[in-house]
């Protein structure tokens, strides 16, 4: 039963047009109902054959009621099933006279948190928007001072709110700016203020790190032959470059929902500057030669030095290689880049005695631990791992890279 | 020596009725001894013999007579008995007096006293706030004194207006609201004032309930909270600069008025607010009148039906703690 009319609930029925079998096309009347206002005729939703009719001439249904069922195609099904009418929306009789100030609101009218299926509030078939109180509300005049200040939601973590159900009130901003105002203070750098953008933007979404550890000695031994000498990031950068050639689904995007892959293997390779992370591109990693690599590398790497790494190069990758082994760092969780979903980072290799099972000893062998960031609507811990081992069979393999 | 709000009116009748030969009052019972229902005229027929007229009981005959006399260049004040009595006015007020500068080029310079307001007892054809009604319409101005000093200013500049002017005088103040003196000059029609200055919460009120908004932020302020409380002085024009100022110091705002509360004076203040000042509101803002039922006569439920110093400081909280 359509809902016929603002203040309509229910109707009669006083025709019924077809019967079970027959063929029936999209948009035609098939019963007429009766409401206080006029006579109206009940449509189908989509092509298909009468199945059955479940309600009688002149007994009266709510808005909402089944009236009969429809056998369609399972395309048309899945697009017109109706689900249950939403339930009735409960308005605060209360609120509608606001001169009732001196009247204790009842403690029965309290709303209690009640599941609901399918879709959230209605108010006569429109969605109603999700209620603004509560910690996350930021009144207008919050929003109006942070935009003059251009501060994000990020900046507020720090202060705890007054307001009801916690929430940020002017006060709070007011004295939490002025609580900062005697600490020393400088401008932020345009580096750091878009490091710090990308990073807040980055964490908006379930990161996840896993890692274990890689022999670097193959790789440390290949080293020796070449020249120009590649870094140690270069071979991870190469190693993850042809995994993900094989494997290009590990760096999908999600977005909304759809997963979204790329054409090409570009990877970010991260270089560090005066004040700021630059991570510059390198188009078609898998097709790169390791050489070719170290001397685009060298390239970058004075590029950055004089601040000459544009956005645009540094956009469109899908995962980037950071090697914070040469801070001497072990191990470590990097933020993947806020358009990425992966980020490989490097520790630092140390001497370390691992077990050899065919010389039944341990054997002195230079270690790193290897970790790998995702975004985790993208992939799971699974994926991630068989990504990461193929990466570390690489670079155990530095003859493959 | 101290001088009521009512003995203000008088004061400000008598000083029009000496310095004005155009002056003249018009109403039922405002002459001889009698002097008025509530006095407001009393002695100055005697005083001033001619110039203070009875009326037959007839609203609407009343204002039509005196828009007569202003049209000829008089400037007449019209006593109505009690303001609920001037629906019966309604048209000569809302459509002949109020166009007819706007049709014609000849202004009306006609000044409606309404005696506005509940006191226990009155009801529902005796206590009414009428503001809010006649500033819906447009060409009239619509006073609304809360203090005997505009009670006094405020009357005299009425009758210096060329508009026809509704000036709303509260009963309730009439006898209960004392001055040391009058003052020479006031504040011009359309200038809200600060009565009380404030940081946490702004009360936005006029006429009987400013003085309850008063009474409220001085209970307030033993909890330490600070009230910034603005009468409006006149509802029409609407002094909405003095209001998005207040409420830019203080980010939250409370309207409070005795009419009924659909479209109500608070109504408009809060719709010009969040229009013009949306950005300076840290809550939202609220309102607090009448409520919406016809005014009751039994003595308590007239105390519960109209905002009071004692629900106001309730509402304020509520709103100080969002």
């Amino acid at each position: 039963m359509p809902q016929l009319g603002e203040s309509i609930a229910e109707a009669t029925i006083v025709d019924i047009k077809v019967k079970p079998g027959d063929e029936v096309v999209d948009d035609q009347e098939i019963i007429d109902v009766e409401t206080n206002k006029a006579v109206m005729g009940v449509t189908t939703p989509c092509k298909g054959k009468i199945d059955k009719i479940t309600v009688q001439l002149k007994e009266t249904y709510p808005v909402g009621a089944v009236l009969g069922y429809i056998e369609a195609s399972e395309q048309d099904a899945a697009r017109f099933a109706k689900h249950a009418p939403p339930p009735p929306p409960q308005k605060e009789v209360a609120e509608e006279i606001p001169a009732r100030a001196d009247q204790e609101v009842a403690p029965a009218r309290e709303r209690k948190i009640v599941a609901r299926d399918g879709e959230g509030d209605r108010v006569g078939g429109l969605p109603v928007p999700a209620i603004t109180k509560g910690a996350t509300f930021m009144s207008p005049r919050v929003r109006a001072r942070m935009a003059e200040l251009q501060l994000t939601t990020a900046d507020l973590a720090g202060i705890m709110g007054t307001g009801a159900g916690n929430r940020v009130t002017i006060k709070d901003l007011e004295s939490f700016l002025h609580k900062i105002e005697n600490q020393t203070a400088h401008e932020a750098s345009k580096i750091r203020a878009g490091v710090a953008d990308a990073m807040r933007r980055s964490w908006t979404r379930p990161l996840s790190t896993i890692g274990s550890s890689v022999n670097l000695d193959p790789a440390l031994q290949d080293r020796q032959s070449r020249d120009p000498k590649p870094g140690l990031g270069l071979y991870a950068l190469r190693a993850i470059a042809l995994a993900l050639a094989e494997n290009p689904a590990a760096a999908a995007k999600f977005i909304g929902n759809r997963v979204v892959q790329s054409n090409s293997i570009d990877l970010g390779i991260a270089v560090e500057a005066e004040d700021g992370i630059m991570v510059p591109v390198i188009r078609g990693a898998d097709k790169t030669s390791l050489a070719d690599l170290t001397t685009k590398y060298k390239e970058l790497v004075d590029l950055a030095r004089q601040r000459r790494i544009s956005p645009d190069m540094q956009a469109g990758g899908i995962a980037t290689v950071s090697n914070f082994g040469i801070f001497g760092m072990g191990w470590g969780t990097p933020i993947p880049l806020p358009d990425q979903t992966l980020l490989l980072g490097l520790g630092m290799g140390k001497k370390v005695p691992s077990w050899d099972e065919t010389k039944n000893e341990f054997v002195p062998k230079t270690e790193a631990q290897i970790t790998l960031s995702f975004d985790h609507r993208s992939i799971d811990g699974g994926g991630a791992s068989r990504l990461l081992k193929r990466v570390i069979e690489l670079l155990e393999n530095p003859k493959e890279l | 020596m101290s001088i009521t709000y009512l003995e203000a009116i008088r004061e400000a009748q008598a000083k029009l009725l000496r310095e004005d030969d155009r002056v003249f009052i018009y109403g039922q019972d405002v002459g001889g001894t009698f002097g008025g229902a509530f006095k407001a005229t009393k002695g100055l027929a005697m005083e001033f013999p001619g110039r203070v007229l009875n009326t037959p009981i007839s609203e609407d005959a009343i204002v039509g007579t005196a828009i007569g006399a202003a049209m000829q260049g008089m400037r007449p004040i019209v006593e109505m008995q009690f303001a609920d009595f001037s629906s019966i006015a309604l048209n000569q007020i809302l459509n002949n007096a109020g166009t007819h500068y706007w049709r014609t080029g000849v202004p009306v310079p006609i000044t409606v006293r309404l005696p506005s307001g509940g006191t226990k007892g009155s009801g529902p054809f005796h206590s009414q706030s009428m503001e809010s009604l006649y500033a819906h319409y447009p060409g009239l101005i619509v006073m609304t004194p809360a203090t005997v000093e505009d009670a006094y200013t405020m009357l005299i500049e009425a009758v210096a207006i060329d508009d026809p002017v509704v000036y709303c005088e509260h009963k309730y103040l009439y006898y209960h609201l004392k001055a040391d003196k009058l003052p020479d000059k006031g504040l011009p029609t359309g200038r809200a004032r600060v009565a009380r200055e404030g940081r946490d919460l702004t009360i936005v009120s006029y006429s009987a309930m400013a003085q309850e908004s008063l009474a409220a932020a001085e209970e307030l302020a033993r909890e330490g909270l600070e009230v910034e409380v603005v009468d409006l002085r006149s509802v029409k024009p609407l002094d909405t600069d003095t209001v998005l100022a207040s409420v830019a110091r203080t980010g939250r705002l409370l309207c409070v008025g005795e009419s009924f509360p659909w479209g109500g004076a608070t109504a408009e203040v809060i719709a010009r607010v969040i229009s013009q000042g949306f950005h300076l509101l840290d809550a939202a803002p609220q309102r607090l009148n009448a409520k919406d039922t016809p005014i009751p006569y039994h003595p308590n439920l007239w105390s519960a039906h109209r905002p009071n110093a004692k629900n106001i400081v309730a509402k304020a909280r509520a709103l100080l703690r969002e």
